[in-house]
């Protein structure tokens, strides 16, 4: 791979995320207002709120570990955009691979937990350790599917798998060959974006938006180029494994706001299910759908 | 004559300062660019943090919800002061209330911006004559924006913070300057009524002194009187307080 095309893609390939993840946020805050019979914000909006955030005056920093925390977890991201095949950049992903990509998408949790903990607030504790155990709840379910796409395709190179695809046209998506294990994926998506009946940790009447609740100005600000990022990085693995990815810069961002569209209604129509529930639902349902999948797959 | 009485009201505002507004003046017309377009990013994206002290609190949900949506102007609800801009206080506040209000005010990250509705905040309204109740909001707090009435409607909520869009949008919206320049006065106000050992966790002057906001009134007689009553923060000792598990320590 010619050192040019690198330190393109290295470049390019995480601000397109950025820009796209800016655009999804703002549907996700469209769609609610639109449920909620609302105008919503207006086009611009994410991008205001980051500024803002970044610009604020006063800055309340808890110490060196709050802000390598918030480092952590937007170059886990960034790190893992870099490995997500896009039409016309796939020269790192083919390097790179699924097992990569997961690693990389635990960063941002661990990142955060540490940063939270230094700045030492209850509410913040309770909130990372209901992450850690909703990420301990939707990972089972995300391996089960992960290991039953990989086998099925016979690889764990994105970029291979997004060819076989392509090049059988729709009946060989993973969604038309692999329903039971796409469903489970969805659940496994819900979980891992955080969103509505899986957002305990959260939970902003009840302790305060958890981990986000001592980060202000730019600690907030990064956090909100995760949620970009977050957004993103759910869509194009969803769109990578089980819909063909994208043929062209047209069809891939066509599907990948359909797939977020899915999630995102149900979470605004949806109370939250507490710690328990949630373990309990991620390790019945989608594992059993999974498991279920798995077994016409297997020989 | 009781403590109250003793408040030095003083009337006038200082002018916000026009700093931001004529640095560039008569040299490049590109310099204040990136100024402007931070000023309007501020303006169109404000996070609020509504301190519900009083009945003013009601006129906010449907502010917030789908009659009159406050979403579309960019402002929505946070849930704590270190992520928000606007400090909302709706309603009366009593003495022991304003305590939390300042503490919460002092943890905010600038700018900030602070709303006072209902006429209770303006004058002490229907509270007037109470003991309990402080009257004058900017009396201890740099107040941005009044939004007067028993209670305004939510028409009025919005169209006061359109107001404090437009101000924030041509950079005049600087009071939280304010509370920093003139801390004396406003710690000399909070210790009238608190008493003179009054302190908070926040190290306000410290701050001034970082970000260059000191000014000629930061320091005087009650920021003298703040350094003597002023005891050092101690961490909370580790407590477990449950009676199962305290078999288990060490005596």
């Amino acid at each position: 791979m010619e050192w040019k095309t690198l330190a393109l893609e290295l470049v390019l390939m995480p601000l397109v995320a950025f820009i796209v993840g800016m655009a999804m946020v703002l549907m996700m805050r469209k769609i609610a207002a639109k449920l909620q019979r609302r105008v919503g914000p207006p086009l611009l909006q994410p991008l205001y709120d980051i500024v803002k955030l970044h610009a604020k005056q006063t800055q309340v920093s808890h110490g060196l570990i709050h802000e390598i925390g918030i480092v952590m977890a937007i170059g886990g991201y960034v790190a893992a955009e870099t490995l997500l095949p896009v039409p016309g950049m796939n020269g790192i992903a083919a390097q790179g691979g699924l097992i990569a990509l997961l690693y990389m998408t635990m960063i941002p949790s661990l990142g955060l937990a540490l940063g939270v903990g230094q700045c030492a607030n209850p509410n913040g504790s309770i909130g990372i350790s209901r992450a850690l155990t909703a990420m301990l709840a939707y990972d089972v379910p995300l391996v089960i599917v992960i290991f039953g796409v990989a086998f099925h395709y016979g690889t764990i190179n994105l970029v291979d798998m997004i060819a076989t695809q392509q090049a059988g046209g729709v009946a060989t998506w993973g969604a038309a060959q692999m329903p039971l294990l796409a469903i489970a994926g969805l659940f496994a998506m819900q979980g891992m974006l955080g969103k509505q009946p899986f957002e305990i940790y959260v939970a902003p009447a009840e302790i305060a938006t958890g981990p986000m609740v001592e980060m202000g100005g730019k600690f907030l600000g990064g956090l909100f180029v995760m949620q970009c990022f977050q957004l993103y990085t759910a869509a194009v693995l969803y769109v990578t494994l089980f819909l063909g990815g994208g043929e062209n810069w047209a069809t891939f961002l066509v599907k990948s706001f359909a797939v977020l569209a899915i999630p995102v209604t149900i979470a605004m129509v949806f109370p939250r299910y507490r710690t328990e529930d949630l373990v309990r639902l991620m390790w019945k349902w989608p594992v059993m759908l999974g498991l279920l999948g798995l077994a016409f797959i297997l020989p | 004559m009781s403590a109250l009485d003793k408040i030095q009201v003083r009337e006038e505002r200082l002018p916000p300062s026009k700093g931001q507004a004529q640095a560039g003046k008569g040299t490049n017309p590109l310099a204040n660019v990136f100024d402007e377009l931070i000023n309007f990013a501020r303006s169109r994206s404000l996070f609020m943090l509504h301190y519900c002290t009083g009945c003013g609190a009601i006129e906010l949900p449907p502010a917030m919800t789908s009659r009159f949506d406050m979403e579309r102007l960019g402002v929505q609800p946070m849930v704590s002061p270190r992520q928000a801009d606007i400090l909302l206080v709706t309603g009366y506040v009593s003495v022991k209330t304003l305590k939390r209000v300042i503490l919460t005010y002092e943890q905010m990250s600038a700018p900030k911006y602070v709303i006072g509705i209902c006429s209770c905040t303006v004058n002490g309204g229907m509270y007037w004559q109470s003991y309990a109740t402080a009257k004058k909001l900017n009396d201890y707090l740099p107040v941005d924006i009044y939004i007067a009435g028993c209670m305004p409607r939510p028409e009025a909520v919005i169209a006061g913070l359109r107001d404090l869009i437009e101000n924030i949008k041509h950079g005049e919206a600087n009071s939280w300057k304010d509370y920093y320049q003139r801390y004396d006065h406003y710690l000399g106000n909070q210790q009238r009524l608190f008493g003179e050992d009054w302190q908070t966790p926040t190290n306000v002057i410290g701050e001034a002194r970082h970000y260059g906001l000191f000014g000629p009134e930061t320091l005087g007689a009650h920021t003298a009187l703040l350094e003597q009553y002023q005891r050092p923060l101690d961490a909370l000792d580790m407590k477990i307080e449950i009676p199962e598990l305290q078999r288990f320590q060490r005596p």
